[in-house]
């Protein structure tokens, strides 16, 4: 077990200490600007910037690959079935006409371009997630006003999805050790094969949130007639402005010229 | 003297778990008053009402839980059952015996902060209490990684800090240390001490270590079926040793070695701790070796307790050469070969790390070797499945939880044998054997889930034994165990390893060790570093510093006292009690004797990488030579 769910690549760049709020005002400006402009350029232009802000971030060459080995199948699957049934419209040059399927220079690029947007938009994510830690994740929400208990929730779920995932494999061997056959073969036998599994699961797993309500009064949570106070409140500094002020900027000059 | 804690009268019993069945008294009166800035241990068996004791302080008990409670805890004045738990949080901390369901951030500084947070302490002053509270538990290097990848120890000390950082006038542990490694212990303990030092905050912890209590507490409390029957300074009360084994908790093993002596000689013998044992066993012997030896020389070496197994021809599992990696590349075992023998009693050693679970897991095909063979009765685990092999190796995981899944504590146990698909005669036959030796008939129909700890852990146990494996593999098996539930489960362990199972047990406790195992395999960093005879293993100060093992209190004695002419490796209090005596009567012939019985063993150490096998068999060397003509 280790923290397996936790995507975020501890390094100590300039990218990593952004505020998580103006992080995230990236990835939506970003995205949004992606449909504001739907050109192949601006896709490719998009995968640029994230892959230059991948190497500024000093995020490992195998994640970044895991991200294109992920999405080269989903990908791949949209740019064939656009290509192959988009329509050509009237007037255009067709390439290639057998029933319902059309193939022409305008599917194809319609076709390229979801597929390279789709990538686009993942990447975005990526960097989002590999630069920002749960805990900072949790403060962003916060701070952006998302009530405490929600931002509490998150931050839990967040924190013992890693558990489970090991519990699950340590009631999963504990099973298997008794002689439970889980490498059966039909989809159905195998999911009645890990009904005793998941069963153990839910015993352990309700037996620790009552635990861990428990440890959460204990430390004062709830506590009567107090206002919460908040360590290490997030502050924005210069690098976050700058960031700041160009993506304000891009997102005004964006929408001013797509107007025109 | 101010009063911190005062319980009056206080019974308690919890709801019952299931409609119509009764609330299970808990605890039975208790009246007990603690001062400020005290030190006190409660003693206990599992089940005995620790936990439940140690929630009433903070209010957890009755108002999270229900069920009756009647009687007073007030705990600073305040009466629990008028003030909401996260209100009398800023006064009691309590710390949890699992780790990991009481740390909720998702860094270190972070979980510190959140009490203070929840108090609506100021964030300059949060800052302060963060890095006081982490220094106090040594963890100050660690304030930004995240507590999931920090080792059960440092969890415990980052728990521990998470309360301090609220500045409590009373904390409250709930056997901190029970599912801790010895290193993991030792440094709760340490924590623990200096708080006591500082004495300005009052301490309250249940525990099981009986061991490390002398050094810790300034007052002890027995809880037993609900009541408080012993009360005093340690020194005292682990004096009582007799009493203490019968209240099923046992004594220090030095506590035993005292009572021991007395008995066997008309000296009344009294030990405080191992450094006053060490002096007063010195004086004595130099004390005797100024008489004339009486007589001829008495028998100079205790025969050795365990016989030799008679198998140890033969080989049951043999490990080839193995080595293993994990999915991220670190490599968990190197070169490992071993073989066992039907009848083997081994204690598989070593440090947090060092891959005896990912060992064990190869030998009922859990993990495959990516390189080199693990072979079961001539089965290739590689070829094998995990259920095919489930029948030949039993193996029982140190959370009971984890296998804990049926509706039924008989369905519980009958389900391995359902799965072999066995005649329905000779599965209830089976479970009925099972469910006698463990003393659950009455349970037989009762969810297992519902049952207590030591219970849920005989279940566990029980499904595996009841499919008859040749071989039993114990993961940890007497972490949380009180004394009498450990020497029940050795009893049993023992008993099952003369009808000829093979007994593996994957362990920390070095008293287990030196009184169970004949044969003992150390691991470290993935190597087999030593694997022979477990009295050749005490000789070997090397392999032990390196696989931070420490020798059982009263070996120790005896390697301190080996000057006065004491064997080095003495194994238990009784060996210890006949070469003691033996050495008073001897006298002044002292010198012969220091020479005698050090014939090194042939179980030595094992050069990395080099084929173990082919180096070991250290059995009946030593002191075992006169039984090999048997």
């Amino acid at each position: 077990m280790g923290a397996d769910f936790d995507l975020y690549v501890r390094r100590n760049t300039w990218l990593h200490h952004l505020d998580p709020r103006v992080k995230l005002l990236f990835v939506v400006e970003t995205s949004l600007l992606l449909f504001v402009w739907p050109t192949i350029w601006a896709a490719l232009a998009a995968i640029l910037l994230c892959s230059a802000a991948f190497r500024l971030a000093q995020i490992p060459r195998r994640s970044v690959t895991a991200i294109y080995r992920t999405m080269l199948p989903l990908a791949t699957l949209v740019f064939a079935l656009s290509a192959l049934f988009g329509t050509a419209g009237d007037g255009n040059p067709v390439w290639l006409q057998a029933g319902p399927l059309v193939i022409s220079p305008g599917s194809v690029l319609q076709g390229a371009l979801l597929a390279l947007r789709l990538l686009a938009l993942a990447l975005i994510i990526f960097v989002w997630l590999f630069t920002t830690d749960q805990a900072s994740m949790v403060r962003g929400f916060h701070a952006l006003r998302l009530p405490y208990d929600w931002a509490l929730t998150l931050a839990l779920a967040l924190r013992y999805l890693p558990i489970f995932a090991g519990l699950f494999s340590q009631v999963r061997d504990a099973q298997q050790a008794r002689g439970l056959d889980l490498e059966q073969r039909g989809l159905l036998q195998r999911l009645r094969a890990y009904r005793p599994v998941l069963v153990a699961m839910i015993i352990n797993a309700l037996r620790q949130s009552e635990r861990l309500g428990w440890a959460l009064e204990a430390r004062a949570l709830g506590a009567g007639g107090i206002t919460r106070s908040v360590f290490r409140p997030l502050h924005l500094r210069r690098a976050d402005y700058i960031l700041l002020t160009v993506l304000v900027v891009g997102l005004v000059i964006s929408v001013t010229l797509r107007l025109i | 003297m101010t009063v911190d804690i005062a319980l009056e009268n206080l019974y308690y019993a919890y709801p019952p778990p299931m409609q119509g069945s009764e609330a299970i008294p808990v605890l039975q009166g208790i009246n007990l008053e603690i001062g400020r800035g005290e030190s006190v241990a409660l003693l206990g068996r599992v089940g005995a009402g620790k936990t439940t004791l140690c929630m009433t302080l903070n209010g957890l008990v009755p108002q999270a839980t229900g069920g009756i409670f009647r009687g007073n805890v007030r705990v600073l004045g305040l009466n629990t059952k008028e003030h909401p738990v996260a209100d009398l949080a800023q006064h009691v901390g309590l710390v949890f015996q699992d780790p990991e369901s009481q740390l909720v951030q998702m860094r270190v500084e972070d979980e510190v902060a959140f009490g203070p947070e929840n108090l609506g302490v100021p964030a300059a002053e949060i800052e302060e209490r963060v890095t006081w509270a982490l220094e106090a538990v040594g963890l100050a290097a660690y304030r930004d990684r995240s507590p999931l990848l920090l080792s059960g120890g440092e969890k415990q000390r980052l728990a521990i800090a998470a309360m301090l950082a609220m500045r409590p006038r009373v904390l409250v542990l709930d056997e901190p240390t029970a599912s801790l490694d010895p290193v993991g212990k030792a440094a709760v303990f340490r924590v623990l001490q200096e708080l006591r030092r500082r004495q300005d905050i009052t301490i309250f912890m249940a525990t099981q270590e009986i061991e490390r209590i002398t050094r810790f507490a300034d007052r002890v409390l027995v809880l037993h079926q609900g009541q408080i029957v012993l009360d005093g300074p340690p020194a005292s009360i682990l004096a009582q040793v007799p009493k203490l084994e019968e209240l099923g908790i046992g004594a220090p093993q030095i506590m035993e070695l005292a009572h021991l002596l007395s008995q066997r000689s008309k000296h009344r013998y009294h030990f405080t701790g191992d450094a006053q044992a060490f002096k007063e066993l010195r004086r004595r012997a130099r004390k005797a070796r100024l008489h004339k030896a009486h007589g001829g020389l008495p028998p100079a070496v205790p025969p050795p307790a365990l016989r030799p197994n008679p198998f140890a021809d033969r080989s049951q599992v043999t490990v080839e050469n193995v080595s293993f990696a994990y999915a991220d590349g670190t490599p968990a075992l190197r070169n490992v070969s071993l073989i066992l023998h039907p009848g083997d009693f081994v204690a598989l050693l070593g440090p947090n790390g060092a891959g005896k679970t990912t060992l064990v897991r190869h030998l009922n095909g859990l993990l495959r070797p990516a390189s080199g063979r693990v072979l079961v009765e001539r089965q290739d685990t590689r070829t094998t499945g995990v259920a095919e092999l489930a029948h030949l190796v039993g193996y029982v995981f140190q959370n009971p939880d984890h296998q804990i899944f049926a509706p039924t504590v008989e369905e519980e146990i009958a389900f391995g044998l359902r799965v072999q698909q066995l005649p329905a005669t000779i599965v209830s036959r089976r479970v009925n054997e099972v469910l006698e030796r463990f003393g659950l008939q009455p349970y037989a129909g009762t969810p297992p889930a519902l049952l207590g700890f030591a219970q849920r852990r005989q279940v566990a146990l029980g499904a595996i034994i009841a499919m008859h494996p040749n071989v039993l593999i114990l993961d940890e098996p007497t972490g949380g165990l009180d004394w009498r539930s450990r020497q029940e489960l050795l009893a049993l362990l023992s008993s099952l390893n003369a009808l000829g199972h093979t007994v593996v047990l994957v362990t920390h406790d070095m008293r287990l060790v030196a009184e169970h195992a004949r044969r003992a395999v150390v691991l470290v960093d993935g190597r087999l570093l030593f694997d022979g005879d477990t009295r050749e293993l005490f000789r070997q100060r090397e392999v032990l510093a390196q696989a931070q093992l420490a020798l059982p209190p009263v070996t120790r004695l005896a390697n301190r006292l080996s000057a006065e002419g004491l064997p080095p490796d003495v194994l238990t209090c009784a060996e210890f009690a006949d070469a003691w005596l033996a050495r008073l009567r001897k006298g002044a012939r002292r010198a012969n004797m220091r020479s005698h019985g050090r014939t090194s063993g042939s179980g030595a150490a094992v050069a990395a990488g080099k084929p173990a096998h082919k180096g070991k068999t250290g059995r009946g060397g030593n002191k075992g030579q006169g039984e090999n003509g048997r």
